[in-house]
């Protein structure tokens, strides 16, 4: 029955994430976004506590666990600092057609490919006319990394890992700069694997919208907090600007956003650990993470007023993450495609109880 | 961490469903239709009781639960809350049995008014009503401001006052009358008074004409000069020594805000499919703009519903939930209202035609943002939480 409690394991892992998040990534955010990147210490610090293979099966040396715990670190990191928190998992979503699609070549490449130090992956979701005579040629705007040493392509129920012929140009980037931004470009590259299952291919894709969609909770989360501290603290018109109603009910609503979409998130989560295909439920907790950003980002700066928009307060990074988490991997648009679409299909009603 | 409705919750939601189907919404369409409640005799309520319905949670002067009473979770109340308010949210709120107060009673209540005002709910011989009086002409969310005062008189108490919007009062048995000892003191003085029917005092009954849910009535009445025995006062003689009397009356509210918040889901869930089946039947669902739409509307009500069933879980587990159960409340109220809107948008002008189920969803729905405190009052309760906003 109906459940919010996480049990020891999970309490602990994410009481272990948020330590991390608090001590090194939150004192280090503007030296991570003018480094592009996250220093050595922190990188071996998060390696220390487990984070590093989080997901990775046991043989592997990871920590084996699912979903459920990746959006609960995620949320915690990236409360800190959604872009060292990218630029600390090498893989990021690209492991999900690896690990979901059960083929050990495609999953053993690609964690060959990021083994150095700072490598990383990226994960495209491509039309099937980008692959011609068995290479794969696209183009991405941008991607949240400085290097990228391995793609792996979702092409329709297939994945492909591209090893070779990656072209990244480094941007300035809009948000995320500790992860570095690029343009990506894919050109006669060659495939150095490949696996395919409608179930897996849904399943990884459910799983990179939750990976994206908790980092945006975790962003989500701060613009919150951080903006009811200040508004708490900071006086106008004698007496705490959060004591005006009309900045009351706006914090409030911001807290209810998150909550919902947070609840949304761990449901899809947890129906991916229950085993269900259900592509949908996790397509609609990213969409409802986005919509909620649209608003609470620029409202957490909004409450702030002018230092708000100011480098010295974390809120303008908030604003900027939060949009450019919103329009990766698909972003909305494909987001709603995909939870519209389970929609149609199924002749059931969506809201059924019993 | 568990998203399940487990089996035995499973096989009762759909019990509800069965009897919403064939008989709440058919009496509610019918009520609706006659601008009227349902009248006390109607056989809907008969067969209510029949069923197994107008009882009370109380386990009688034995104390002892009858064999077949369960325990019924607070979050399997709000998926059944949720399933009733689907087929008809205002036959759910004129089903006989104790109602609102009897959380209160059960709490405060002595063992002697449990078995003199609960007791006829054990084993109702017919359909049975109670009901709670706190809202006034001049005092609805503000309940520390109510005027009806109560006046020691020898070994009783005289009454006076004016109440509106009661759901049920003149069916009722008795009811629970909110009542201040002192205007001047605010809540700390509020006591609450057991008023039976009949009462001398107690009359002027008005049943007001309304937009939606015309199932159940809301009626106002007055009291004057109402004499009751002080063995009428809840919780007995000590019942009027603390704070126990406003908080009591919070606790009902405070209990009553997430059956709201699943009515409400309920009811978006009513207009989303409706909208839906419709949508399929005339194949919009290929239209982008309608499946977007579509889409949006059951994101966002699953959304309400897990809210909802949060602070349910946090009153299972005895921990605080203020601010869950507000929350629930203000998304959920809101979120319906958009379905309803959805719904008769998509629908077109059938909605306007004044006899089709989405009309009648889009009036019902909106007391929802209303009762047991508005959208703005649900902030106002969260903010003093989450800033400290004063009072």
């Amino acid at each position: 029955m109906f459940d919010l409690d996480l049990g020891d394991e999970l309490d602990l892992l994410v009481e272990t994430a948020r330590k991390l998040a608090s001590e090194e990534l939150r004192p280090r955010l503007r030296s991570a976004e003018a480094a592009r990147g996250v220093d050595g210490a922190v990188r071996e610090a998060f390696a220390a506590i487990g984070l590093a293979g989080l997901e990775l099966p046991e043989e592997r040396g990871g920590a084996g666990l699912g979903p459920l715990a990746r959006v609960l670190v995620n949320e915690e990191l990236a409360a800190a600092d959604a872009g060292a928190a990218l630029a600390l998992d090498a893989t990021g979503p690209a492991l999900y057609p690896a690990l979901e699609l059960g083929e050990g070549e495609l999953l053993e490449g690609l964690l060959e490919a990021v083994a150095p130090p700072g490598a990383r992956a990226a994960l495209l979701e491509l039309d099937p006319d980008a692959l011609r005579d068995g290479r794969l040629h696209a183009e991405l705007p941008w991607w949240p990394a400085d290097r990228v040493e391995a793609v792996v392509a979702l092409v329709g129920d297939e994945a492909l890992l591209v090893r070779d012929g990656i072209a990244a140009t480094p941007l300035p980037g809009a948000g995320l700069r500790a992860a570095g931004a690029c343009q990506l470009q894919l050109e006669d590259a060659p495939i150095a694997g490949r696996a395919k299952g409608a179930a897996g291919a849904a399943r990884a894709r459910a799983r990179a919208r939750l990976y994206a969609a908790s980092l945006l909770l975790g962003v989500l989360r701060d613009a919150c907090d951080f903006s009811r501290a200040y508004a708490q603290e900071r006086h106008a018109f004698g007496r705490p600007i959060a004591h005006h109603q009309g900045l009351a009910f706006l914090i409030t609503d911001m807290q209810m956003a998150v909550d919902g979409a947070r609840l949304l998130v761990h449901e899809a989560a947890w129906r991916l650990e229950a085993g269900a295909a259900d592509a949908g439920a996790a397509a609609a907790a990213f969409a409802q993470c986005i919509d909620a950003s649209r608003w609470v980002g620029p409202a957490g700066v909004q409450i702030l007023g002018g230092h708000g928009f100011m480098a010295d307060y974390p809120m303008e990074k908030a604003m900027r993450e939060a949009r450019a988490l919103g329009l990766w991997l698909g972003g909305f648009d494909a987001a709603i495609e995909d939870a519209g679409r389970a929609l149609c299909e199924d002749a059931s009603a969506p809201l059924e109880l019993c | 961490m568990e998203f399940a409705v487990d089996p035995r919750t499973r096989e009762r939601l759909q019990e509800a469903r069965a009897w919403g189907r064939a008989a709440m919404r058919p009496a509610g369409l019918e009520s609706d239709r006659q601008a009227a409640p349902l009248p006390v005799d109607h056989p809907y309520f008969a067969k209510a009781v029949e069923r197994g319905g107008g009882r009370t949670r109380w386990p009688g002067p034995s104390g002892r639960p009858s064999a077949d009473a369960e325990r019924t979770s607070v979050v399997a109340s709000l998926l059944l809350a949720e399933e009733l308010a689907y087929w008809d949210r205002g036959v759910f709120v004129a089903d006989p049995g104790p109602g609102l107060p009897e959380t209160n009673v059960l709490a405060l209540g002595t063992e002697e008014q449990k078995e003199r005002f609960l007791g006829p709910f054990v084993a109702p011989d017919r359909p049975r009503w109670a009901c709670f009086a706190m809202t006034e002409p001049g005092a609805g969310s503000d309940a520390a401001a109510i005027a009806t005062t109560a006046r020691r008189d020898g070994d009783g108490w005289i009454l006076n006052g004016a109440k509106c919007f009661i759901g049920g009062a003149s069916r009722s048995d008795w009811i629970l009358v909110q009542a201040t000892l002192d205007p001047a003191k605010g809540r700390a003085a509020q006591r609450a008074f057991f008023v039976e029917r009949g009462t001398p005092g107690l009359g002027d009954f008005k049943i007001e004409k309304k937009m939606g849910l015309r199932a159940y009535e809301s009626t106002s009445f007055t009291l004057r000069d109402c004499r009751v025995s002080a063995a009428n006062l809840l919780g007995g003689e000590t019942g009027g020594d603390s704070r126990a009397g406003f908080k009591t009356a919070m606790r009902t509210f405070n209990a009553g805000r997430p059956v709201i918040a699943a009515n409400a889901v309920g009811m978006g869930r009513a207009a989303f499919d409706e909208a839906l089946a419709f949508a399929r039947a005339h194949d919009l669902l290929c239209r982008d703009r309608v499946r977007d739409r579509l889409e949006a509307m059951a994101r966002v009500l699953r959304m309400a519903r897990l809210v909802c069933l949060r602070a349910g879980w946090l009153a299972d587990r005895e921990r605080p939930n203020i601010v869950e159960a507000s929350m629930a409340k203000a998304l959920a109220a809101g979120l319906a209202q958009q379905a309803t809107t959805l719904g008769i948008e998509l629908l077109g002008t059938v909605g306007a035609r004044g006899d089709h189920l989405i009309e009648k969803l889009y009036r019902d729905v909106k007391a929802m943002d209303i009762v047991e405190g508005t959208g703005q009052v649900q902030r106002v309760i969260i903010a003093r939480q989450l800033v400290g906003l004063p009072r």
